[in-house]
């Protein structure tokens, strides 16, 4: 007997199948863990107020109150505010990603002194919270007279997101010189060279640039309640702070109904977009 | 290789041109999408902006008062940040919510708040004479709360120094009911609630009782006034947690979080109030006043099991009941239509919401005229109402220091205390600690105050 028929070596299909059911495992774990706590919200959204506070804790309804969600669309005016948010949403989202597609244009492909300093200001301005800005950010709207409207998304959406400046610059660089050559020699200026060649080629950058404005936006909580008045605000902000006693207290199961009807949106969007979003991210060089 | 194009200075500066132009272009193309949201569904009368949380002006409230007053109510929502801002930019609300126990007098000193002296003067909706003396919470001389000019009005209150009480609980474990209308003592509260909390495989099922206050605080100060001391010094400058009247308070509530009884920051209540605990017959006692009634109202079984106790005493102390809530609104110094704000007020504190308040037991009503209007109708009601009358006798004003607000307090509190509620540190040796990380707050507020 050799040694090799001593210490048999499973066969390669055997060992494939076993590496792939650790790598399953892994990922069914991993995905668990993840979905973990949106699965809770929404077996808290179907729950009586009672069951919520049980012990042992109640992992799933007795009796599933899916009219939660009924109680939690009518108790508050959810479709105005979803509206809000989508309108803030689409005009930050729209803007921000042609702005930034245009910033990280000129950064990748224009030459000028001083290009790389304020490349890097720009991105080091990504590292400043946005709570330091909070105060300085609501004088300056206040002054402008723009409290309580939805200039600041416009205004936000045309002065470019540092990340997404960094993302289009990223993919841009990466395109061949020999595109802008060929259009330069066929007369075109930058503008055209950026309308004509490259945004049209960059269709998974733009889808990700806009999913994540728009996912940006529709969940962001600060900049809306800071700016924006009860009826005017967004769903981040109503659902936050509107399910609440007549004494002011939350009531937990309506609030998570209608927390999971609020990311309701922002999933389509992704599930609908995901192949440009997974796309664009790993074409501009960020993976 | 480079392009001749490419680069040149015409080319670039009309790259910025046209980036410029865009900017504008997409400007003036989604400003109308903009302007046209954000003006719509208002009416062009007169107007007040209320900042306060979605449970103190409705929707429904909103049509009321235009129905009512003519005058049209936008909410904004309470948010500490957006005030601060609003006041520093110069256009305040004109009315704000807050709360009388800790806001006021903390305002009130930073001259922010409008003397509503002479309104109240004038009013025949919110007479002097008919104010309940919870609202003296908002009145502040400048040195001492309770005292002085009125800024502001609570729109209802609770003694919250009180607790509810689950009589199934106290069955189910054989242990006597508290008394309805003498107070039992602090240690009596403790020792009940070491005999009713319930666990189960290390996971407390059934907390024996939950005693946390407002904020700490006020719960601090007040149990420091029932010990029959001060927790401030006689300016509000200064907190001393080493007098035996606040050491007696501070090691009480120690006690009771390091015994795992109730609900505390080393054992939180995942519900974050003790609400739909108690509902769901997980906690047997629950330091919460009568505005608790307004939820346990409402379900039957619950109310008819259900008593409302006085507030405990420190053996040797004073019997008082002290509300360390009483939120209500003030009106800014630099508000800019101060007499419809002041119609609101009326309105608001005096009229149809104020009615309503009362009649849902949400709270004591904060005219005296109201109280008639308490629930009274079903018997376990009366017995709650009898107890909360009773309990009026003993109210007082215990007063808040005016250079910190509560939540910050509170944060201060949160971050030292845990280490002695799991044994770690001596209770002793938390006081120093406390008073030195809240003194220096204090100090610093002092000197924004001059």
């Amino acid at each position: 007997m050799t040694a090799t028929s001593l210490n048999p070596k499973p066969p390669v299909r055997v060992r494939i199948r076993v590496n792939r059911l650790v790598l399953y495992t892994v990922l069914v774990v991993v995905t668990g863990l993840f979905l973990g706590p949106f699965g809770w919200l929404v077996l808290t959204g179907l729950k009586t107020s009672a069951e919520t506070a049980a012990a042992p804790v109640h992992w799933v309804p007795e009796v599933f109150q899916w009219h939660n969600f009924a109680d939690a669309y009518k108790l508050i005016d959810f479709l105005g505010y979803a509206r809000n948010s989508l309108i803030i949403a689409l005009i930050y989202a729209v803007l921000v990603t042609l702005s930034s597609a245009w910033v990280g244009y000129g950064f990748a492909r224009l030459d000028a002194p001083g290009k790389k300093t304020l490349f890097g200001i720009l991105i080091g301005s990504m590292m400043l919270p946005q709570m330091i800005t909070l105060l300085p950010t609501y004088l300056i709207f206040a002054k402008l007279g723009m409290v309580d409207t939805y200039w600041p998304w416009v205004l936000w959406g045309l002065s470019a997101a540092p990340y997404l400046v960094f993302l289009f610059r990223q993919f841009f660089a990466g395109l061949p010189r020999e595109l802008e050559e060929a259009a330069i020699v066929d007369g075109c200026g930058y503008a055209q060279i950026f309308w004509r060649i490259f945004l049209p080629q960059s269709w998974p950058v733009l889808s990700a640039s806009f999913v994540i404005a728009f996912t940006w936006t529709w969940g962001d909580y600060i900049a809306p309640q800071l700016l924006l008045s009860t009826d005017r605000t967004t769903l981040a902000v109503a659902v936050m702070t509107s399910y609440v006693t007549t004494g002011g207290q939350p009531v937990t199961n309506l609030q998570a109904a209608g927390s999971v009807m609020y990311v309701v949106p922002i999933l389509l969007i992704f599930l609908i977009a995901q192949r440009g979003f997974v796309a664009g991210m790993s074409t501009s060089g960020l993976k | 290789m480079r392009h001749p194009q490419a680069g040149a200075p015409l080319s670039r500066r009309r790259f910025l041109g046209l980036s410029a132009g865009g900017a504008l272009g997409g400007a003036a193309a989604l400003s109308g999408c903009a302007m046209q949201v954000s003006t719509g569904g208002r009416s062009s009368g007169e107007t007040v902006t209320m900042m306060v949380k979605p449970d103190d002006i409705t929707p429904e409230l909103v049509k009321q008062a235009q129905k009512d007053t003519g005058i049209t109510i936008i909410r904004v929502d309470f948010d500490i940040t957006k005030l601060i801002a609003m006041l520093t930019a110069g256009n305040p609300p004109d009315l704000v919510r807050a709360v009388g126990a800790t806001d006021a007098a903390y305002f009130a000193a930073r001259d922010v708040m409008q003397e509503l002296d002479p309104y109240f003067a004038k009013s025949s909706v919110l007479r002097l004479d008919d104010l309940d003396p919870v609202n003296d919470l908002w009145r502040y001389d400048g040195k001492t709360q309770g005292k002085g000019p009125r800024y502001g009005m609570a729109k209802d209150f609770s003694q919250d120094s009180m607790f509810w009480y689950n009589t199934s609980a106290f069955d189910e474990k054989g242990v006597d009911y508290p008394a309805e209308l003498e107070p039992i003592t602090y240690e009596e509260w403790l020792d009940n609630a070491g005999r009713l909390v319930q666990r189960s495989k290390g996971q407390t099922t059934v907390f024996g009782g939950s005693y946390n206050g407002l904020t700490k605080g006020t719960l601090l100060a007040s149990m420091t006034a029932a010990a029959g001391g001060s927790l401030f010094s006689d300016d509000f400058s200064r907190v001393d947690f080493t007098t035996p009247e606040a050491r007696k308070a501070l090691g009480w509530y120690i006690e009771y979080c390091r015994t795992k009884v109730g609900p505390s920051a080393i054992q939180p209540d995942p519900n974050g109030w003790d609400g739909p605990t108690y509902q769901a017959g997980r906690i047997a006692m629950s330091n919460a006043g009568y505005w608790m009634g307004g939820l346990i109202n409402t379900d039957r079984k619950l109310a008819e099991v259900s008593r409302l106790a006085p507030a405990p005493v420190f053996e040797g102390g004073p019997r008082i009941s002290s509300c360390q809530g009483g939120t209500g609104m003030w009106m800014p110094r630099k508000a800019r239509n101060k007499d419809a704000a002041w119609r609101i007020f009326e309105w608001y504190f005096g009229e149809a919401p104020a009615k309503s308040r009362a009649s849902g037991g949400w709270g004591i009503p904060t005219l005296k005229s109201l109280r008639s209007l308490m629930p009274a109708q079903e018997d376990y009601q009366k017995r709650v109402l009898k107890v909360q009358e009773n309990e009026l006798e003993h109210f007082s004003v215990v007063a808040f220091s005016p250079y910190t607000t509560g939540d910050s307090f509170e944060a201060l509190f949160n971050q030292a205390a845990p280490a002695a509620m799991k044994g770690d540190i001596s209770v002793d040796t938390l006081a120093g600690r406390l008073n030195s990380a809240i003194n220096e707050q204090l100090k610093r507020g002092k000197e924004q105050v001059g």
